[in-house]
């Protein structure tokens, strides 16, 4: 039997599936990404470092919030400049609002319909109107978050070096914190959706690599995996290395000579005592626990971590709120130098290194972007579940082989503008 | 019957589409009005003929050309969906740069099969019948264009620059704080939306139809900027990158 | 609408009360019950009008760089009625405006709020402008020039009335003018504490001190640009523009505007809305087919400026410009009236320096050759003199002849412009100057000066009828019109001449009159008080050949040349005619001297004859208690 499901649907980017195998043996198993290389390297080369962040926003539509964080973390890290905790704060808040919109995206629009075998969401227009109706209900509430703070939903235009270019008004942080809160039936109801859906049975021992630091991971500036990694991220060409295969257009990484994942399921295994209450109990009533090894259960990890980020996103406007927000004197970057940063962006952690000359123009660019890190292991992953699926017949098959793809959320657009490779 | 849109993507980001989703509650009123009868991006299947096509993304391969005939072929009308579409937007910047030796640099080695030709906008392969500018599209001005279309009359884009709305929306000119701003010469339909949000114009919606050239570069001139840096300002999302000139 | 009910018993003395800062916010948190209180604030670093929630953060001391409140009379946006795509009941909610109180009206901006008013509520009034003023309370405040003001050049620095309220600051604190009945009952309401209490005397206006001013009269500006429509300066204007817009978008008194449909979402109905449109943009005056009536840059430059400074001045007396600076401010070109004008003024003032200014060179006439010389009648004789080199003047311009020991004396010039280098002159012999210049031959010279003054400008002629009517020397200014009319003749409708004169042999140009008028070539009536006389004319005045004319006063331009006495009886008949002030034009020549604006001899009250006349349109000199006898 072989298939090949071209233009996989419901990810972000192109990317054919295709399979290949006979007497209960794979004998090929590929994700072909055939989504257009953009040499997003050769286009920010010589760019001056103000308008890096917002050319490199333009990798990603769906995580251009991410980018931007990680390019100014990198380029603040490179030219020496410090940033507030305002500053910090409201970019948190802003990571926040992009993993709501980011991950209630994929869950609801992407995933759902395999499990309520539909084609999309919108045929459920009509039939099951109030679920698409909190699916755009919940959605907006991140993409508002990011509205706020970064100025726009797509494409964030007031962060700049140094912090933010124009900051966000009171008010509709208040009015957002009361969404928030008023949207707490809405997210018990997606939560009783996602405890009710037949998770298939799955089960792959691999490595779990996401961003160390005090709390849930975010910013860190420690790489951990349940493999003993334990790096800073100045480092993390040493532990990830990308190479070429030749069905892809984007780079594949791994973590010494083995596959590794990254995202919402690397994140809450690793960090899962650092999650809020609420999202711990969320945890509970799905059933999830952090040993489990079940890569479909990014799917439950991803809502663990929106109600997270919804908990934490209340906490956090009480605070910026409470401290007053405050304009700041930005200072205008100044030189140049070179620096890595790392930020965990909805599908995992997300690499950003610089190097800038004394002119501040961006001299070499290297991005390491989560997807690429997944697209080995969903490959491995795709090899070992195959197998186990040559029962049900082809159309299941290939059903079941696509949703495992889509329980990594890959994001090919994302994924092929990698960049420099290290060991040129 | 309702009228049947599909959506498709190129080379590009994709957030042309997501801005389409994050219309929200207006999304489901659209529902009502047309038949989404492809979007990959959040659906399977495919169709055979369709009203109205909104295409996403840049041209760099053959069988992305090929790709677009097919939906050109089986399309009433076609709009380029953002900049990328309609300009070729910020992956044209890599026409300035020398793709081999880029290729070389980021995979090390000129690998066949990563060879894409220079992104091109839509209107180089196919013809486009209307265009929503924008780096990303705004959401309202999609719906200004679909309506339009829905009622037969041809979309009109503003005539006027950024400035406009800048004005409008009482935010301090760009230029008094010593920075530049394309603003003067690009096409408004954003609300100015990067300026109020501290950043500056840069163009990603593109020249107006007429921009005042001369003047224009005198002003940046005067604020001390070479040609070569003049051009570079233009070329982040014009293709042209002759600055308008 | 009657300005009288918005603003009624203006002028009436009212007392001004003190207030306290404490005071007026409490009147803003009173007026906030019932209306949008709008105010200035800072938001985000910078100064917006908007609505005021918290009375603490409305601005009443702040720079000119706000948005006008146009944006609030007068909006970008506003729904003028709802439709159904398809017909069908269509239930409109009642679309009365917002009950509004502004605070901080700077005093040029309540002068633009009565120029929105003479415009918007002129002919049929603007209904949705006219509801939205009724119900907005208009609260002034003083305020300090910034360096792109010029109020105090247009006389928009102060404010007497055109509020309801006004702050003027004293001191700590705020002495509050009322400006209308309303504004007293608002006081009454919501600050009855200040309301009580006994006025204080009203604090004189000060006058402003603009560092940018115009070096002219602002009553110029009018004929200044009239002389200015082809000039250069338009293209340079128009070459430094970007076309962006912002001078009319901020302009507190451009409502140009366009009118188009939104569609709701489900396309079942929609609103026709309207928009703030400008005529600097691409789209404005582009009719099908691409043509573009205005399509050059500098064309729209100037007509702003003509908007501005000339077209609403000729309509309401006052320039549509109150000196905000709002323009210039923001003009990344930094096209700026007040150097645009000034600079035109300077150039037409200033004559180009010649390389020989000796003192007293512009008084040194230059020899002019006598070619022929003619009887007319018993006591005028025709010069034709060839000038050194081609004069340039319109129809109605004079040359200063000399005969050195006798003086100088201003001659009208009797032949048209096209005529090289040779001109010609009537000259009466009067005194002893004038019987000095008969006494000349062909061959012999004279001296002379000029050509000076501004004659009649002949595109108000141009595809319309022409009534010329002549009294006396009158004819003489008249004839070099006439004959450059003939000289185009296609150009022009019918030309009716009435002319009149003591008696037949005082007719000048009588060879050309009987030519004329054998030919049909225009339609010629004479009048001479000698009852009895060669040509066997009634004894009349010229007014009596009105009695038969057939003229279509609308589509007909008049030129009338006279005694002074003539324009009493001449004048009341045309206009009952019908002829329009801008189609009336008069000879109004007067003892000119210097024919350089400068003696002072010829003004009427403000006005240079050499300069801006002899010949003017009738609106011009109306309002001039010298201008004509009454």
């Amino acid at each position: 039997m072989k298939i090949e499901v071209r233009h996989l649907s419901r990810i972000e980017g192109h990317a054919h599936l295709v399979v290949d195998a006979e007497h209960g043996e794979v004998r090929e198993c590929r994700l072909e990404i055939v989504e257009t290389p953009r040499l997003f390297e050769g286009i920010l080369k010589g760019l001056h470092c103000t308008d890096v962040a917002s050319v490199v926003a333009r990798i990603c539509g769906v995580c251009s919030h991410s980018h931007s964080l990680a390019s100014l973390a990198a380029t603040e890290k490179a030219l020496g400049i410090e940033t507030s905790e305002q500053t910090r704060n409201l970019r948190r808040l802003l990571a926040y609002g992009e993993i709501v919109q980011s991950h209630l995206l994929q869950l609801y629009f992407m995933a759902v319909p395999d499990y309520l075998g539909a084609p999309s969401l919108f045929p459920l227009a009509a039939a099951r109107r109030d679920l698409l109706l909190r699916a755009l209900r919940l959605k907006k509430l991140g993409n508002d978050l990011c509205q706020v703070v970064g100025g726009r939903a797509v494409h964030p235009v007031s962060l700049c070096i140094g912090g933010f270019s124009s900051l966000p008004e009171a008010s509709p942080l208040q009015d957002l914190r009361r969404r928030f809160v008023a949207a707490l039936p809405d997210f018990e109801a997606t939560v009783e959706l996602f405890a009710r859906l037949e998770i298939p049975a799955f089960e792959r021992e691999t490595e779990y690599l996401c961003l160390q630091e005090k709390g849930y991971p975010l910013f860190g500036e420690t790489l951990v995996s349940t493999a003993g990694v334990h790096a800073s991220v100045a480092e993390y060409r040493s532990v990830l290395s990308e190479y070429v295969v030749p069905h892809s257009t984007a780079k594949f990484a791994r973590t010494k000579g083995k596959s590794h994942m990254v995202g919402a399921l690397a994140r809450t295994r690793n960090a899962f005592a650092a999650l809020s209450p609420m999202a711990r109990t969320v945890a509970s009533a799905l059933g999830f626990t952090p040993c489990t090894t079940n890569p479909f259960h990014n799917l439950q990890a991803r809502l663990i971590e929106v109600v997270h980020c919804v908990e934490e996103s209340i906490r956090l406007i009480d605070r910026i709120l409470a401290d007053g927000l405050r304009p700041e004197k930005v200072q205008p970057p100044q030189g140049g130098g070179c620096a890595s940063a790392a930020v965990e962006a909805p599908r995992g952690t997300l690499f950003h290194s610089y190097v800038y000359d004394d002119r501040g123009r961006l001299e070499q660019a290297d991005c390491l972007i989560p997807t690429a890190q997944n697209l080995a292991n969903i490959e491995a992953d795709l090899r070992a579940f195959a197998p186990t699926l040559f029962p049900l017949g082809r159309e299941e098959f290939t059903r079941r082989l696509e949703m495992l793809v889509r329980a990594y959320d890959p994001c090919i657009s994302c994924s092929t503008h990698l960049l420099r490779v290290s060991f040129v | 019957m309702k009228p049947r849109i599909g959506f498709f993507d190129f080379t590009g980001c994709e957030g042309c589409q997501l801005s389409v989703l994050n219309l929200e509650e207006e999304f489901l009123e659209l529902l009502d009005l047309v038949e989404i009868a492809e979007f990959r991006e959040v659906m399977s299947g495919q169709t055979d003929s369709l009203d109205i096509a909104f295409v996403e993304g840049s041209i760099c391969r053959p069988e992305e050309e090929e790709r677009l005939r097919a939906i050109r072929a089986k399309t009433r009308t076609l709009v380029a969906l953002g900049a990328c579409a309609d300009t070729a937007g910020v992956n044209a910047l890599v026409r300035f740069r020398d793709a081999h030796q880029v290729r070389r640099h980021i995979y090390g080695d000129d690998h066949p099969h990563l060879a894409t030709d220079l992104p091109r906008p839509l209107s180089e392969v196919v013809r486009v019948d209307c265009r929503i500018p924008g780096c990303p599209i705004d959401g309202r001005e999609f719906l200004d264009v679909l309506q339009a279309l829905l009622m037969g009359r041809p979309p009109e884009l503003p005539s006027y620059a950024v400035c406009v709305e800048c004005k409008l929306a009482e935010l301090p000119c760009t230029f008094d704080r010593g920075d530049i701003c394309l603003g003067p010469v690009t096409r408004a339909g954003c609300a100015a939306v990067c300026i109020a949000g501290g950043d500056r114009c840069r163009g990603c919606r593109g020249l107006i139809d007429t921009p005042r050239q001369a003047p224009y570069w005198r002003i940046l001139e005067e604020a001390g900027l070479t040609e070569e840096e003049i051009l570079k300002e233009f070329r982040t999302f014009n293709i042209a990158g002759k600055g308008g000139r | 609408m009657p300005m009288s009910t918005l603003h009624d018993r203006e002028g009436v003395e009212r007392p001004w009360r003190p207030m306290s800062r404490a005071e007026i916010e409490a009147l803003v948190r009173s007026l906030s019950t019932a209306f949008e209180v709008i105010g200035v604030r800072e938001r985000r670093g910078r100064l917006t009008l908007e609505r005021i929630d918290d009375p603490a953060e409305l601005r009443l001391d702040f720079p000119p760089h706000v948005h006008s409140p146009k944006k609030y009379l007068f909006p970008n946006w506003e729904r003028l009625f709802r439709f159904r795509t398809a017909g069908g009941v269509l239930l409109e909610p009642d679309t009365a405006a917002v009950p509004r109180v502004i605070f901080g009206m700077h005093p040029c901006d309540l002068h633009a709020v009565r120029i929105l008013d003479h415009c918007l509520y002129e002919g049929e009034a603007d209904s949705a402008y006219r509801a939205k003023r009724q119900a907005t309370v208009l609260v002034g405040t003083d305020c300090t020039p910034d360096a792109h003001c010029f109020c105090s050049s247009l006389g928009t620095d102060r404010v007497e009335g055109g509020f309801d309220l006004f702050l003027h600051r004293l001191g700590g604190g705020y002495l509050v003018q009322v400006g209308s009945d309303r504004g007293e009952a608002l006081l009454r309401r919501h600050a009855p504490a200040a309301a009580d209490r006994p006025g204080d005397p009203p604090i004189p206006l000060q006058a402003k001190e603009c560092t940018s001013r115009l070096r002219f009269r602002s009553e110029s500006l009018s004929p200044l640009l009239e002389d200015a429509y082809d000039h250069p300066v338009w293209k340079s204007v128009g070459e430094r523009c970007l076309g962006c817009g912002a001078c009319t978008l901020l302009c507190p008194t451009c409502y140009c505007f366009n009118v188009r449909d939104r569609l709701d979402l489900d396309l079942a109905g929609g609103e026709r809305v309207r928009t703030w449109d400008s005529c600097q943009f691409d789209r404005f005056t582009r009719i099908s087919e691409g043509a573009d009536g205005r399509a050059d840059q500098g064309d729209r430059q100037r007509h702003r400026f003509f908007r501005k400074y000339r077209y609403l001045w000729e309509k309401h007396r006052r320039t549509a410009c109150v000196g905000c600076g709002r323009c210039s401010r923001e003009c990344l070109s930094s096209i700026e009236p007040v150097a645009v004008l000034n600079e035109l003024f300077e150039e037409r003032s200033t004559p180009p320096p010649a390389p020989d200014l000796l003192p007293g060179a512009e008084y040194r006439p230059q020899p002019a050759q006598i070619l022929s010389v003619e009887d007319l009648t018993p006591t005028e004789k025709l010069f034709r003199l060839r000038l050194p080199t081609p004069p340039v003047f319109t129809p109605g311009a004079f040359l200063a002849v000399s005969v050195f020991g006798l003086g100088e004396a201003p001659f009208s010039i009797a032949s048209p412009p096209n005529a090289g280098a040779e001109i010609e002159l009537v000259i009466r012999a009067a005194g002893p100057l004038t019987r000095a210049l008969h006494r000349l031959e062909a061959g012999e010279s004279v001296g002379v000066r000029g050509p000076f003054g501004a004659g009649f400008p002949l595109e108000s002629f141009t595809g319309r009828d022409v009534l010329l009517v002549a009294g006396g020397l009158g004819m003489i200014t008249l004839r070099s019109l006439l004959l450059s009319i003939l000289a185009r003749r296609s150009d022009f409708g019918r030309v009716h001449l009435l002319y009149g004169a003591r008696d037949v042999p005082h007719f000048l140009f009588r060879n050309d009159l009987l030519e004329w008028h054998r030919s049909g070539i225009i339609d010629c009536r004479f009048a001479v008080e000698a009852p009895r006389n060669e040509w066997g004319l009634p004894g009349a005045e010229v007014t009596h050949l009105f009695r038969e004319l057939d003229v279509v006063a609308s589509r007909t331009t008049a030129a009338v040349s006279g005694p002074p006495q003539m324009y009493r009886f001449v004048n009341p008949l045309l206009l009952r005619l019908g002829f329009d002030e801008d189609h009336l034009f008069l000879n109004l020549e007067r003892r000119m001297k210097c024919g350089l604006g400068k003696c002072g001899k010829c003004r009427i009250n403000d006005i240079c004859v050499c300069e801006c006349g002899p010949i003017f349109p009738y609106h011009r000199v109306r309002h001039l208690r010298e201008a004509i006898e009454r």
